[in-house]
């Protein structure tokens, strides 16, 4: 099979929903988490009330001047965050839903640069994503009034650029990260891992671990980040170091938000990225057979347990190069 | 009958094709989002440059914690007490109530991205004096005292020594750290400093 083919095939290939449908309930729930904060503050956050950086006319530390609201826009946007993540969590008209969560994230983000982290940048692209893709046709409202409407269930696998899309975004993401602390300090510098935790930032853990972790360590653990990171794209496209990667991965950011307070949402966010796209396929069809059940035996039943046919498998492949 | 079926077989055939071409369009959308993650962390500045800036600042997320910190940042404000004639430490979290015990505050991030923007310190200043003096919050200055200005610094805490033993972070006032950890970025203009006290300033700093 050619390259092309190859890529084809799998951006084509069925693909189990439930991988999206994990990012539709838990990315609202992290993002409303890191969000509450600004939401809580909405007046101050995109309002007049608080201090607006003013208009620097292309200053590139500023992508756009957006004016301050009046306080009852600003608390309008705050609301319809809350909703609309919400709304997007239990999966209630999910599409809608997750449109306007989405838009309220990207102004966020854009109106004030001060409150903005990756948290802000990365959630409103990955919402879209999830606006766009088939969401909330399992475990959600709509998956259920669907039911109850028509007697059938959606099917629980099918092609989905979403997902494959949420699968790529954070190896990029490790690859990208790994190639710039390569080329700042971290390949000669041995204690920047230990230089990151001290300050506002700092847990009892952090406080912890800084001080009963002996130097040579942190040179390891800071060799080890780097190694899984600039290596992810290769890790965790073969199946056989997959596993390793994803536990490796789900590690790396329980520490980070164990030891980096405030950072804990970004770590929150990455493990439902990774636990969502990168979840061993017995598992996810474990879980699907159990909710299978519990749907009854209407509509499809098709599960990943089939995909892993590979006389299936072949036999797909085949007929799609035919076509 | 026949006519019937054909419309709708071209209307399906249709909508086919805007699906193609929609998911085609996506496709790239996604491909060049990606691209432009990877490029940035790579250092290529070829995103920032042709992409519109509100677009590029969505694909700036991967370049984290790339550095050593040399020591523990903080940021602190002081402010120009009229009536004592003297600077006193200015506790800017109750008018920055966001995240106001660490980092992420919004007044620690205005001094991180903008201490060097002139336009910004004075839009800071402006805002942190008309704040004392409208709605005084719990500052560590009295609510009758005007103030006349501020002087806004980092304070720069040397990182200790692996393997030491020393204590956890916490925010201690201003006079806990000695002048040689305190670097001064902005302070209001005297001149300005005297018209909003409304009298001579003794001190000629």
């Amino acid at each position: 099979m050619s390259v092309r083919s190859r890529v084809r095939y799998w951006l084509d290939e069925p693909v189990p929903i439930v991988r999206l449908e994990i990012v539709r309930i838990a990315m609202p729930l992290v993002v409303l988490g890191f969000m509450w904060a600004r939401v809580t503050h909405a007046d101050h956050w995109l309002g007049a009330a608080g201090f607006r950086v003013p208009d620097l006319g292309g200053d590139w530390r500023q992508p756009l001047y957006v004016p301050p609201l009046p306080a009852w826009a600003a608390w309008s946007i705050g609301v319809a965050m809350v909703a609309s993540g919400v709304a997007t969590s239990i999966g209630w008209k999910t599409r809608a839903s997750a449109f306007v969560f989405s838009a309220t994230l990207f102004f966020g983000a854009l109106s004030d640069r001060l409150a903005a982290y990756s948290v802000s940048k990365l959630s409103p692209v990955i919402i879209l994503a999830l606006a766009i893709g088939p969401a909330g046709r399992m475990l959600s409202v709509d998956g259920w009034l669907h039911t109850r409407r028509t007697g059938k269930h959606w099917k629980t696998e099918r092609p989905s650029g979403a997902v494959r899309f949420l699968q790529l975004l954070p190896v990029t993401l490790y690859m990208a990260s790994g190639i710039a602390k390569a080329r700042a300090d971290w390949l000669h510098e041995p204690l920047v891992l230990y230089s990151q935790i001290h300050g506002s930032y700092q847990t009892p853990i952090a406080y912890f671990l800084a001080r009963v972790i002996p130097r040579p360590l942190w040179t390891v653990l800071q060799g080890a980040v780097l190694t899984f990171e600039t290596t992810a794209p290769l890790t965790f496209a073969w199946r056989r170091t997959r596993p390793f990667a994803l536990v490796f991965g789900l590690g790396m950011h329980a520490m980070i938000g164990l030891m980096f307070g405030p950072v804990v949402w970004f770590a929150l966010l990455m493990i439902t990225l990774l636990v969502a796209g990168y979840l061993p396929e017995p598992l996810l069809a474990r879980f699907i057979d159990l909710t299978s059940r519990a749907r009854g035996p209407r509509g499809d039943r098709s599960s990943t347990s089939s995909r892993r046919d590979p006389a299936r498998r072949a036999r797909r492949a085949t007929s799609r190069e035919a076509s | 009958m026949k006519k019937r079926t054909r419309e709708a077989f071209e209307r399906s055939e249709r909508r086919a094709a805007w699906t193609r071409r929609a998911s085609l369009a996506l496709r790239t959308v996604a491909v060049v989002y990606l691209a432009c993650i990877a490029l940035d962390g790579g250092g290529c500045s070829w995103p920032a440059r042709g992409l519109p800036r509100p677009l590029a600042f969505f694909t700036q997320v991967a370049v984290l914690f790339p550095r050593a910190a040399r020591a523990t940042i903080d940021y602190r404000a002081e402010a120009w007490v009229c009536s004592k004639n003297e600077w006193v430490e200015l506790d800017t979290r109750p008018y920055f109530p966001i995240d106001p015990n660490d980092k992420e505050n919004r007044f620690n991030r205005a001094m991180h991205f903008f201490r060097d923007n002139r336009k910004t310190m004075h839009a800071l200043d402006r805002y942190l004096v008309r704040s004392h003096d409208e709605r005084p919050g719990d500052d560590g200055i009295d609510k009758g005292e005007r103030i006349g200005g501020v002087r806004m610094m980092s304070l720069r805490i040397p990182i200790p020594p692996v393997g030491s033993q020393f204590e956890r972070y916490q925010r201690y006032p201003l006079a806990h750290y000695p002048k040689t950890e305190r670097k001064y970025f902005y302070r209001t203009p005297e001149s300005l400093r005297a018209r909003r006290c409304g009298a001579d300033l003794s001190e000629g700093d």
